[in-house]
């Protein structure tokens, strides 16, 4: 698992850095920092698990975290921007609402549904007798 | 984290997420349905300036009774039906916070309010900040500064000041301005169509200079005029008026298209090589030259011959430009004598259109067959790409030549592409619900913007020659009335924000904007191809009415 989650957070973090400096313009500090700091804390983490560095589980579990919080809060900027506009707009039509969603369904395995499994699993992994 | 905790987790902020959602709904939705019951904001215009202006709990229509009988003012009544509250003090959720054309915006301060009513807004300019990056250009909610600017201005504060201890209100309001007039799909009759594309030509026609070249584009609620200038709009104004001239028999069209034909004949024609070319400068365009045999050949068959020869002269240019794949070299170097094989959209179709009409006039079976070359290479789709089928250029001229070629070289193939192309369209159409009574038929550019007239009129261009040949063809009787149907919903959009005579109580000079198709509900400026090709596609409609 722990080469699994080094190669899935170092993707991860990839594909978080190509969108946001690649597609994603202008610059918007709020949308910039929590995405750049989950890329930056997987791509740490990825490093330390795919090395097999003594710091790796810690800093998996630092990046699972934050990743998991900040994933939330993202998630929850969408989706409260996605209300205020159907409410200010009223019924702008299924396509909008198709892509916002589209939106939403893209960053939840990365910024929420993974770092639950990590964490998940580092539970795990602290509670079962090492062989 | 175990499992259980995890899904607590998960549930409060679910729960959480849900409450908030609900709150900042329920607090920003405004009820546009509702009877209205707010107070009413009276003001009176004259020559296209807000010169007085009260606000009323009842009997509007005795509001500023002096103002009003001075000459030439109209009185404007905006009732408000509903109003919401803007949070917080942030420029970011004030620009998003009013939906473009639809509603209006109060301020508070010191206990003193006032209102910028949807028409001030308008009037301000103020419905869409346009935020340049490059050679892209976003549409980021209203422009802030202006707005804060005129209402600090009737508080006597400073935009600043009022932004971080003002409090602000978006309202939506009825108004009994007569514009946008009200007309439905049963109103697109052939009378009114044809009433509506004499205005169109009157207007491009008036704002014609002693030269032949047209005042570019007006700004309706300035009465400004636009320094720049455009041949390839040059001569799709001219074709336009040409085309109306020779329909509606009407002398004073033809004359005016004439004119502007003359232009581009005497004073733009340049060498190109073996050839004669239309611009200025070190590189000219296909298109100037395309649209410049349409403009002729319509001259020419309405027995301007003095076109003759320069439409024969101009079509051997764009055939010399036809690359072996059917497409075009769109660009030429006067300077160095040679084609550039840049391609850029519209212009293929321009020269295929261009080439299929120039046939009708000179015989040659050249430009035929550079005509069909032309359609084939652009209604060639790869079965391989399968976004083709939702992914479309603007294929206004395709059609065009489609309908022109039908009789001469019938192509099934382009028949079944623009057909599939119409089949797209409405879901690009605005219905009404949900979409305000007023864009019904309108073309989407997206769920935040107001629609734009230009691109329904020239979808309606190539969409009534698509029903033409979809006529000629034997396509189902069911597929016909769609796409009929279609049609007229969008004619009716394209009517109701006609001006005729448009919102005159803010235009200074509403008589020289008479019968100009505006860029859409809030970019009241008219440029020569918007009544071009909104009139363009009513007077097709109106023509296939009369075979």
């Amino acid at each position: 698992m722990r080469l699994t989650f080094g190669i899935l957070n170092a993707l991860s973090a990839l594909v978080l850095l190509v969108g946001l400096f690649g597609v994603v313009e202008p610059r918007f500090w709020a949308l910039d920092v929590p995405l750049l700091t989950i890329a930056l804390l997987e791509l740490v983490s990825a490093v330390g698990l795919l090395a097999k560095l003594p710091w790796a589980m810690r800093a998996l579990a630092v990046s699972a975290w934050i990743s998991f919080g900040l994933g939330l809060l993202v998630v929850s900027l969408i989706v409260l921007t996605m209300v205020f506009l159907r409410g200010i707009h009223g019924d702008f039509g299924v396509a909008a609402l198709a892509v916002s969603s589209l939106i939403v369904a893209l960053l939840v395995p990365y910024t929420v549904v993974l770092p639950a499994i990590e964490l998940l699993w580092l539970k795990r992994q602290s509670v079962e007798p090492q062989p | 984290m175990t499992v259980r905790v995890l899904s607590k987790l998960l549930a409060v902020w679910a729960a959480t997420l849900t409450v908030c959602a609900v709150v900042i709904f329920s607090a920003v939705r405004i009820d546009r349905a509702r009877v209205p019951a707010g107070p009413y904001v009276v003001s009176v215009w004259q020559r296209g300036e807000r010169v007085a202006r009260t606000v009323v709990s009842s009997d509007p229509e005795h509001a500023l009774d002096g103002d009003a009988k001075r000459r030439g003012a109209q009185r404007i009544v905006e009732q408000i039906v509903d109003s919401a509250p803007i949070f917080g003090h942030s420029w970011l959720v004030l620009g998003h916070s009013l939906v473009p054309a639809q509603d209006g915006l109060s301020a508070t301060y010191l206990g003193r309010t006032v209102y910028a009513t949807p028409d001030d807004l308008r009037k301000l300019e103020a419905y869409e900040f346009i935020f340049g990056l490059g050679p892209v250009s976003l549409i980021l909610g209203i422009d802030v500064n202006k707005v804060l600017a005129a209402l600090s201005r009737e508080l006597g504060t400073e935009p600043g000041e009022l932004l971080r201890h003002g409090s602000f209100r978006r309202f939506a309001v009825t108004s009994d301005a007569a514009y946008p007039r009200k007309f439905s799909e049963a109103d697109v009759t052939a009378d009114a169509v044809k009433a509506s594309v004499q205005e169109a030509a009157r207007y491009l026609s008036r704002n014609q200079r002693k030269d032949g070249s047209f005042r570019y584009e007006l700004n309706a609620v300035t009465g400004g005029e636009s320094e720049e200038y455009n041949y390839p709009r040059h001569a799709g104004a001219t074709y336009f008026l040409a085309r109306a001239g020779n329909q509606l028999h009407d002398e004073q069209l033809a004359r005016a298209g004439q004119r502007a034909a003359a232009f581009m004949k005497d004073r733009v024609t340049l060498r190109c090589g073996a050839h004669t070319c239309i611009g200025e400068g070190d590189q000219v365009d296909i298109g100037s030259a395309a649209l410049a045999v349409l403009a002729y050949v319509e001259l020419a068959s309405g027995g301007y011959e003095e076109f003759r020869a320069p439409a024969l002269e101009l079509a051997e240019f764009v055939r010399s430009l036809q690359r072996p794949d059917g497409d075009f070299k769109h660009f030429y170097s006067v300077s160095e004598k040679h084609a550039i094989d840049i391609q850029v959209e519209y212009y293929t179709g321009e020269a295929a259109f261009a080439l299929a009409r120039v046939h009708r006039l000179s015989g040659d079976a050249r430009d035929l067959e550079a005509a069909r070359r032309a359609l084939s290479f652009l209604v060639k789709r790869s079965p391989w790409f399968l976004g083709s089928h939702y992914f479309w250029g603007a294929e206004h001229w395709t059609c065009q030549a489609l309908a022109d070629l039908w009789q001469r070289a019938p192509d099934r193939v382009a028949l079944q592409f623009c057909l599939d192309w119409q089949a797209v369209n409405p879901n690009l159409q605005f219905d009404s619900p949900p979409a305000p009574s007023v864009y019904d038929g309108g073309i989407s550019r997206g769920p935040f913007m107001a629609p734009r007239l230009t691109p329904t009129g020239s979808r309606l261009e190539a969409a009534v020659a698509t029903l033409e040949v979809a006529r000629a063809a034997g396509v189902s009787a069911a597929e016909i009335a769609l796409l009929e149907h279609q049609i007229k919903r969008a004619f009716a959009f394209l009517l109701r924000y006609q001006f005729s005579p448009g919102p005159t109580h803010s235009m200074p000079k509403p008589k020289l904007l008479e019968g100009g198709f505006p860029g859409s509900a809030l970019d009241l400026h008219v440029r020569i191809d918007y009544p071009q090709h909104a009139g363009g596609a009513l007077l097709r409609y109106w023509e296939l009415g009369q075979k």
